[in-house]
């Protein structure tokens, strides 16, 4: 095939792939001209480009699509349901003929007569009296064509065509971005975009990934020699940002996915005699571009899902107190270094009863295990291999396939499905995704000597235990060790046994708990020692290592070490840790009311104790005094291309720039804030204290380990200067000059 | 360029370019071509639970490369010094092979080789591909392939 076909493919599917959004914002909006405009483009562009090219069928086809587009656009013909069915149809005839120029360089043969009567029809279709609601049957009698695809639209402009005149306004595609810009907005992306093949991005990001490494090491090596150490934050500052910049080159707005559910949730209710409202928010949040394509299919099936066995027909929706029409929510947002996407619907929710006899009838379970089980437990049945509980096997769904491909391939990624659901209020399932792939953030642990990386995503907090504690505070039953923590029984796994490294169990020194979560299993993981997190690049393993099952990688570290990179859920599966009976965050919460007292976390601060409370607490970083900067007065930090405010009150004791300083970032309501520290003490729970003779708690002071100490109050850290105030302060200073000028 | 090429063939006329490799007692010729480079002493890392002929991951240009122990595929006790590691490419990306020392270079005469002797225990005939009679000593034949990880987790599994 030649550059110019080539060309002619990639810009026409693209093209495509707009008109059917385009098209299914128009059942909404039957005048926005815009809509119609970027239609008719579409159209018009094909038709010049294949007359061009040689490709008559393409260029027919077109030719009566433009025609009647042309009528739309010129307010001569108002769209309706039918028109816009025949529009689709003509788009998917479009796209099957390009699926076979690109796999055989050919048109293929087939007879267009049918479709282009029919859109000729179209065009003197109640062109006077344009009915919005109901659509005018098509004129000639559909052709019977072949599905183009093997998935679930094909039938759909079937039984469209067969029945125009029902439900095909059931479905409003709401956008929460304003729809008529979103046209034009495109047209100057496609300009101010360039293709890059991904192969060359990828090795981009490789390249990346050893500077990263080199980095690392060169910072750990330079900390020795002084002169070096400014050099070297250079390569660091140059390094982040380079990483940062391929990064984004690799990322896509999620809506890439997102855009080809209208359509198919409108096919799929259809389909279903369903009624069914497509919400989508968050669009625009960005994803590396191999991810996006690994998550397409889990989340199409969790759509597919959720229309079929989610939402209910109209009737039984209306018996229960609903609305006839069900609520499908697409939901995408940026968490930390991960991206959550949620499929929300407000339909039956999940029948705990009907999952359990259905697992317990297809031999995934025994009776006897479903009854240990909590609701939660019971639920997460669903991604099993081979569970579908549908009635029916229908064309949507039920093939017993589902949910545990949705599962696999997103933990395949790096990242994390939960349900959710709530008898007669629906289901919500919530696919984690982490940003990126190469490159992750890791806890350094050791075991016997040797480093191993543990991925940040699955850590939630650390524990360290002294020699005596390990004595006192590790239980036992019957050799299966467990830690109280917060009152809680935690399931403990001793890295070297599990590694084989030791014979004894117990070490001489005493030990650190990093407590893990994965794959809705918790536990702990007993390590001999810590070392600060690290960035590091993932290094696939050979097929040989991965079979041993607990490491989902290997890396190099700034030392230049190699580490194995552990893989928390197969270290909980292989040790036989259960699924977490219940979610652990509200138990938590009711034990702290219970108590009264809070967590603090102690530090020092110029020399004295300070505390903040432990819940606002996000992160703690360590950082070298020279990084932190003054801006209007105020000490802040930057993060890659956020500052951080900061609490400093240790500038009077710090002496060098290169004093290593401790960086408590808390969180005050929405936004972040950070307190500078020499150290980091301990964490303990604290009482308030009331101001002799007043009974008014006071704010600045707590009483830990029956010491009075001072609270940081996280509210009095000034805010930044707003962009608002930044550009009033321009505005005089520019006064002044003009001024200054004319004088 | 031309020129290099044209010696290639006359030494391949005349014999085989092997580099022999010690392991024990033993001398080990390798056919320079499947080398792709040789790393001197370089650090490797234990890979825990690992099948006993792994002999750890070495940082090799960027990869990880599982590296191969000739000492503990032979029944051989560990060795403690550190050992030389030859890289090839195998079916799963390239592999490491720690040996005790790499030699020299030599040339060998087709005419003076020889199959395996069939009192040889069956994992090393596995392992070996003949004998070369040299004027003082025999060198054993490796063949790369026979030592991919990918070959001999399958031989283990099988």
């Amino acid at each position: 095939m030649d550059e110019l076909t080539r060309e002619f493919l990639i810009e026409s599917q693209e093209g495509l792939d707009r008109m059917e959004r385009c098209l299914t914002e128009l059942e909404e909006h039957p005048e926005g001209h815009e809509l119609l405009a970027e239609i008719f483009r579409t159209v018009h562009t094909i038709k010049g480009t294949t007359g061009f090219l040689g490709f008559s069928r393409l260029e027919s086809l077109a030719h009566a699509g433009e025609n009647l587009l042309g009528l739309l656009r010129d307010g001569k013909l108002l769209a309706n349901a039918g028109i816009i069915s025949g529009l689709l149809s003509l788009l998917d005839i479009l796209r099957e003929i390009l699926g076979q120029i690109e796999s055989s360089g050919q048109e293929g043969e087939s007879d267009d007569a049918a479709m282009i009567q029919r859109l000729h029809a179209l065009q003197q279709n109640d062109a006077v009296t344009p009915d919005p609601s109901g659509g005018g049957p098509p004129q000639s009698p559909p052709k019977k064509r072949r599905a183009r695809k093997p998935k679930a639209i094909a039938p759909l402009a079937e039984a469209q065509m067969a029945k125009p005149q029902e439900g095909i306004r059931a479905i409003e595609v709401y956008q929460s971005e304003p729809l008529v810009a979103q046209p034009r907005a495109m047209v100057n992306a496609a300009e101010s975009t360039l293709r890059v093949d991904v192969g060359l991005l990828n090795r981009m990001m490789n390249l990346v990934g050893e500077l990263v490494l080199t980095r690392n090491q060169i910072l750990q090596t330079v900390s020795a020699a002084a002169g070096l150490a400014v050099l070297s934050r250079r390569l660091d500052m140059v390094t982040a940002d380079l990483r940062e910049a391929v990064m984004k080159a690799r990322m896509q707005p999620v809506s890439h996915v997102f855009s080809k559910f209208p359509r198919m949730v409108r096919d799929l209710a259809q389909q279903l005699s369903k009624r069914v409202r497509l919400v989508m928010e968050g669009q625009e949040t960005e994803l590396d571009k191999s991810l996006l394509e690994a998550i397409k299919d889990p989340l199409t099936h969790s759509v597919r899902n959720a229309v079929d066995h989610g939402i209910e027909l109209p009737h039984a929706r209306e018996a229960a107190g609903k609305d006839a029409e069900g609520i499908l929510k697409l939901r995408a947002y940026q968490e930390g270094s991960h991206v959550v996407i949620e499929v929300c619907d407000d339909g039956g929710g999940l029948k705990v009863e009907r999952i359990r006899d259905k697992a317990i009838e297809r031999k995934l379970i025994t009776r006897e295990r479903t009854a240990q089980l909590s609701e939660r437990e019971l639920m997460q049945l669903i991604f099993l291999p081979g569970f579908s509980t549908a009635e029916a096997i229908t064309n949507v769904s039920g093939r017993g396939v589902g949910m545990d491909v949705v599962r696999t391939n997103v933990e395949k990624i790096g990242g994390r499905v939960e349900i959710d659901s709530r008898p007669g209020k629906g289901t919500t399932l919530r696919l984690r995704i982490p940003l990126t792939l190469a490159i992750v953030p890791a806890l350094i642990v050791h075991s016997n000597g040797q480093s191993f990386a543990v991925p940040q995503g699955a850590l939630s907090e650390l524990v360290h235990l002294s020699p005596e504690q390990v004595a006192a505070q590790v239980e036992r039953i019957e050799g299966a060790a467990l830690y109280r923590l917060r009152g809680k029984l935690l399931p403990l796994v001793f890295l070297d046994a599990l590694l084989k490294q030791y014979e004894q169990m117990e070490k001489p020194s005493g030990a650190y708990i990093a407590v893990l979560n994965a794959e809705g299993r918790r536990y702990g993981l007993v390590v001999d020692g810590l070392a600060d997190p690290e960035e590091i690049v993932v290094k696939p393993l050979s097929s040989v290592l991965k079979r041993i099952g607990l490491f989902s990688g290997a890396t190099v570290l700034g030392n230049g070490e190699m580490a194995l990179i552990l893989d928390p859920g197969a270290i909980a599966a292989q040790s036989n840790i259960g699924m977490a009976l219940e979610d652990d965050a509200p138990q938590a919460q009711e034990a702290n009311t219970a108590e009264v007292s809070t967590e603090y976390l102690l530090m020092q601060s110029a020399g004295e104790p300070a505390a903040v409370p432990l819940d606002s607490v996000l992160r703690i970083e360590r950082i070298p005094r020279s990084k932190m900067e003054r801006l209007n007065g105020m000490t802040v930090l930057r993060f890659a291309d956020t500052l951080l405010p900061l609490n400093d009150k240790t500038g009077a004791t710090a002496a060098s720039p290169e004093t290593e300083m401790t960086i408590v970032v808390c969180h005050d309501g929405e936004r972040h804030v950070g307190v500078a520290v020499e150290q980091v003490l301990d964490v303990a729970p604290g009482d308030s204290l009331t101001e002799a003779g007043t009974h008014a708690a006071t704010e600045d002071a707590v009483l830990l380990k029956d010491k009075v100490t001072s609270l940081v109050n996280l509210r009095k850290i000034p805010a930044l200067p707003g962009a608002r105030q930044l550009g009033e302060v321009r505005e005089t200073w520019e006064a002044d000059r003009v001024m200054g000028a004319s004088a | 360029m031309m020129s290099s090429l044209m010696l290639q063939t006359a030494a391949q006329d005349e014999g085989i370019e092997m580099c022999s490799v010690r392991v024990g007692q033993t001398f080990y010729g390798i056919p320079v071509t499947r080398i792709l480079e040789i790393l001197g002493k370089t650090a490797k890392q234990p890979v825990p639970l690992a099948p006993i002929y792994i002999g750890g991951l070495v940082h090799y240009r960027g990869e990880v490369l599982t590296a191969i122990s000739l000492r503990r595929l032979l029944d051989m006790p560990a060795h403690d010094a550190s050992e030389d590691i030859l890289v090839f490419e195998g079916a799963d990306g390239y592999f490491g092979l720690l040996v005790d020392e790499v030699g020299e270079v030599m040339t060998v005469q087709p005419a003076d080789f020889e199959g395996n002797p069939s009192t040889l225990d069956d994992r090393r005939k596995a392992l070996f591909n003949g004998t070369y009679k040299l004027s003082n000593a025999l060198l054993v034949v490796l063949d790369p392939q026979r030592l991919d990880p990918v070959r001999l987790a399958e031989a283990a599994s099988s």
